[in-house]
């Protein structure tokens, strides 16, 4: 292999409360590379991301940086050394126009600021991209996926040595990402290691030199161009030895009764779909990151703009907003608890009691005692821990927080519950808590629509799974009919098995 | 296993198309309404002006223009400075205390170190008042609102202090001082030239250097201003340093126009500025504060002060009119420039 190595992890370590999420990682990433990272969620590949990007620092085990150890304590530590990563929002002045954000921080002239000769250079770049834009544009005009585009090309001139890229073509058209594959090409040209995480295998195999696959906190393999084909990845992927989670929907909740008809739903990401949940039921919904199944669930949650019909119980329903989809029966608990979920600062009880207030008032004064032993109840029943009603969210665990969102809407009596990736930042302890609830809530005769990344959460929950690729329907089929590897090929590659 | 049912390819496209464009009609906009938000605020000035004009033969004359401008000149040099801390993304609730800070200090310091001196003297501390705000503010983790309300009440109390609440004159033989407020070039009071200056250069250094643009980087976006390089707590702090020495100027001529200063008084720039700087984000559809937007502000709310008076007007309904042509101006702008959720209230 030519090129040297520009970062060199060697077995890197990381424990979260005595589970650990890495197990002594060792890996190199080299000059003018890209390098493909593969692994089923939970296998370490974002925890080693954060380590290297400084927002986790390793346990154990030491970061290479052109030979020499660096320690990446934090993430503007990371910027400084070269270490970046492009974020998925928040990257852009949307004020300023494409060329002023390309050029940000490294305006040509020394004092004076001349806008002219920023959009010279920077529609220089933008042709030399490939990217087709008007340089004045201003930024907060643009689609998420220009913007995108945009904030590649502003990495340009920040001199990172490394890239890490996450599912970058999660909001990209096919020849947006095309651009982005000749943005790639021109930092290798500059020398820079390109960490590419996708789970799109014609991505991998058309653009990644390497690709490393992760299992279970370790390297399960290191595959080179021209090796990584659907068999030798899942083959690398499946980890044999994790134990199966004990938790099984066998599919005794489903009622004969069709609660959820859903017709036509679509969105600019999501093509027409059409389907239907039964009561008790659990639909797990999976694919890529951002290939369009989380838009299943934030248009029915009324969080995004939408086109089609709802009807829950037979009858139609509004779910232009949040508002009306809530009043309407539906509960949407999101994927970021402490952002659209949860009041951090406030206690668990006042989180928890939120949508049930007008039950736990007389006169119009909330009485303190009904709203304490309404928490405490809700506590008992999904063993939130520590059990004390009267502390503050923010001080509690990822998965204590998750119970607590799910209890907040839980009396709350919604006939349709939307979990978006449940266990997302949950410690493992509480995962089988969170699984056991989630069923409890179809066995009370709701209906659950799961979206989820993780293949073995879709399989431990649902009684029927369907996979969205590309804003497309590419399967559906009871889970019964679904083999772990089958799945994880579906989701790979965007074809259905029988069309494979 | 099922074979999903495939939409067709075409079928699936048109559907998107007719998503993607219900999203997009939100933001296009007529020519109207585009000339609307760019010289509706304008317009609105012209009008008033032009109503003004009819119902009174003495409003548009040189000498009523020379009046407000003359008016306007300590509350516009405020309001000038407090567009750089709010463009910065920031408050500054400080800046009508070093107004008076400022005139007090340059009039105590006059008797002992001349009159240039004492201007230094008064703008450098009024320099420190910024820096002190900024650097609270940034590495002090504090907000804006909370550092600069308590910099207010200081200071408040160290202008009582030092003046023990008189008033201090400035001598009469001062007269190369007394020519900064009083004097005339031409028909053009002095103030007035200062002001223009001081706002020219302010304007270059907002729209041709790094500071205007690094300013405006870091209060858009700092996340993407730090990750591009740009040292973001200097930026700020800068910001609420020229705030600071632009209301440090004010100062200055207002010990210079009245021949003394005064050891109350400067708490009513404040809420001025702000209505100023607000109403100025509406100038030229740009949706946000500017220099030029910010001064055009100004000379709105002292128009209508003028024309008001001259009608006859009682104060009272003046400060009605100027409460709502404020609201309605800014509000006017955020009908225009609709976000699909609007969830900041600040």
């Amino acid at each position: 292999m030519s090129g040297t190595a520009l970062v060199e992890l060697k077995n890197l370590e990381k424990e979260f409360a005595g589970t650990k999420a890495l197990k002594g990682v060792s890996l190199s990433f080299l000059a003018g590379e890209v390098h493909g990272l593969l692994g089923e969620n939970g296998a370490g590949k974002s925890t080693l991301i954060k380590i290297l990007t400084g927002v986790y620092s390793p346990s154990a085990g030491e970061i290479l940086l052109e030979g020499a150890p660096v320690r990446v304590s934090s993430p503007p530590e990371a910027h400084r050394l070269g270490l970046g990563a492009v974020y998925q929002d928040a990257e852009l002045v949307s004020s300023f126009t494409v060329g002023q954000n390309i050029l940000l921080g490294n305006e040509p002239g020394r004092f004076g600021v001349s806008n002219r000769a920023i959009h010279d250079e920077a529609t220089a770049i933008l042709a030399e991209m490939g990217i087709d834009l008007d340089a004045h544009r201003i930024a907060g005009t643009l689609s998420a996926a220009e913007m995108q585009l945009v904030t590649l090309a502003t990495l340009f001139h920040r001199r990172y040595k490394l890239i890490v890229l996450d599912e970058p073509t999660a909001r990209l058209s096919a020849t947006e990402s095309e651009v982005l594959f000749r943005i790639i090409e021109r930092f290798k040209k500059q020398g820079v290691a390109i960490v590419y995480i996708s789970h799109r295998l014609r991505e991998v195999q058309e653009i990644c030199d390497r690709a490393t696959i992760l299992r279970g906190g370790l390297v399960s393999g290191t595959l080179n161009r021209g090796e990584v084909t659907e068999d030798r990845v899942t083959e690398l992927m499946v980890d044999r030895n994790r134990a199966e989670l004990t938790t099984h929907n066998d599919g005794s909740r489903v009622r004969p009764e069709v609660l959820l008809e859903v017709t036509e739903l679509a969105t600019a990401n999501l093509s027409p779909l059409s389907f239907t949940i039964r009561a008790g039921e659990v639909l797990g919904v999976t694919g890529p990151v951002g290939g369009g199944m989380e838009d299943v669930a934030r248009a029915l949650g009324g969080v995004v703009r939408h086109t089609g019909t709802v009807s829950l119980h037979g009858k139609s329903i509004d779910v232009g907003t949040p508002i009306a989809a809530r009043r309407s029966g539906v509960a949407l608990i999101p994927e970021d608890r402490r952002k659209q979920a949860l009041f951090p600062s406030h206690s668990v009880a006042e989180n928890i009691c939120l949508p049930v207030l007008n039950r736990l008032e007389r006169l119009l004064t909330i009485r303190p005692g009904a709203m304490r032993r309404y928490a405490d109840d809700v506590m008992d029943q999904l063993a939130v821990r520590p059990r004390n009603a009267a502390i503050q969210v923010r001080f509690f665990s990822g998965g204590n927080q998750q119970k607590v969102v799910i209890g907040k809407w839980m009396s709350a009596g919604a006939s349709l519950y939307i979990i978006v990736e449940p266990t997302n930042g949950v410690d493992v302890g509480a995962i089988k808590e969170i699984y056991d609830i989630i069923l409890q809530l179809a066995q009370d005769g709701a209906a659950v629509l799961l979206v989820s990344s993780s293949l073995r959460e879709t399989l431990a929950l649902a009684d029927r799974v369907m996979v969205i690729h590309d804003g497309n329907r590419v399967a559906e089929a009871p889970k019964t009919d679904w083999t772990y590897d089958e799945l994880l090929a579906v989701t790979l590659s965007g074809k259905s098995k029988t069309a494979a | 296993m099922t074979q999903a049912e495939h939409e067709s390819p075409a079928q699936a496209k048109t559907t998107q198309n007719a998503v993607t464009k219900t999203q997009s009609e939100g933001r296009k906009e007529s020519a109207a309404m585009r000339f609307l938000r760019r010289w509706g605020t304008i317009i609105v000035l012209v009008l008033a002006a032009v109503g003004f004009s009819i119902a009174s033969p003495y409003f548009a004359t040189v000498s009523n223009l020379n009046n407000i401008l003359f008016s306007m000149i300590v509350s516009a040099l405020v309001s000038l400075g407090l567009t750089w801390v709010v463009i910065a993304g920031s408050f500054d609730l400080s800046i009508g205390l070093t107004v008076t800070t400022s005139s007090i200090l340059v009039a105590f310091l006059i008797p002992v170190l001349g009159p240039w001196a004492a201007i230094a003297v008064a703008l450098l501390a009024a320099c420190l008042i910024g820096a002190v705000n900024g650097v609270l503010v940034t590495y002090g983790r504090l907000s804006g609102i909370v550092v600069t309300l308590g910099v207010m009440f200081v200071l408040s109390g160290i202008n009582i202090f030092i003046t023990g609440g008189y008033q201090v004159p400035v001598g009469y033989d001062e007269t190369a001082f007394l020519y900064l407020g009083q004097g005339k070039l031409g028909i053009i009071g002095v103030p007035v030239v200062i002001l223009l200056a001081v706002f020219l250069v302010a304007l270059i250094a907002a729209t041709r250097t790094r500071i205007g643009h690094y300013i405006a980087a870091v209060g858009d976006n700092p996340m993407a201003a730090f990750y591009s390089g740009i040292n973001v707590y200097r930026w700020v702090i800068l910001a609420f340093v020229l705030s600071a020495l632009m209301s440090g100027i004010a100062g200055v001529i207002v010990t210079s126009i009245s021949s003394s200063a005064q050891p109350v008084g400067g708490e009513g720039y404040l809420l001025e500025a702000f209505a100023a700087v607000f109403l100025g984000a509406t100038v030229l559809g740009k949706g946000k504060p500017h220099l030029l937007g910010t001064l055009v502000g100004v000379f709105f709310l002292y128009m209508v002060d003028s024309g008001m008076n001259m009608v006859g007007f009682p104060f009272a309904a003046r400060h009605i009119f100027q409460g709502l042509v404020l609201i309605i101006a800014v509000g006017a702008n955020a009908l225009l420039n609709r976000e699909e959720v609007h969830l900041k209230f600040i």
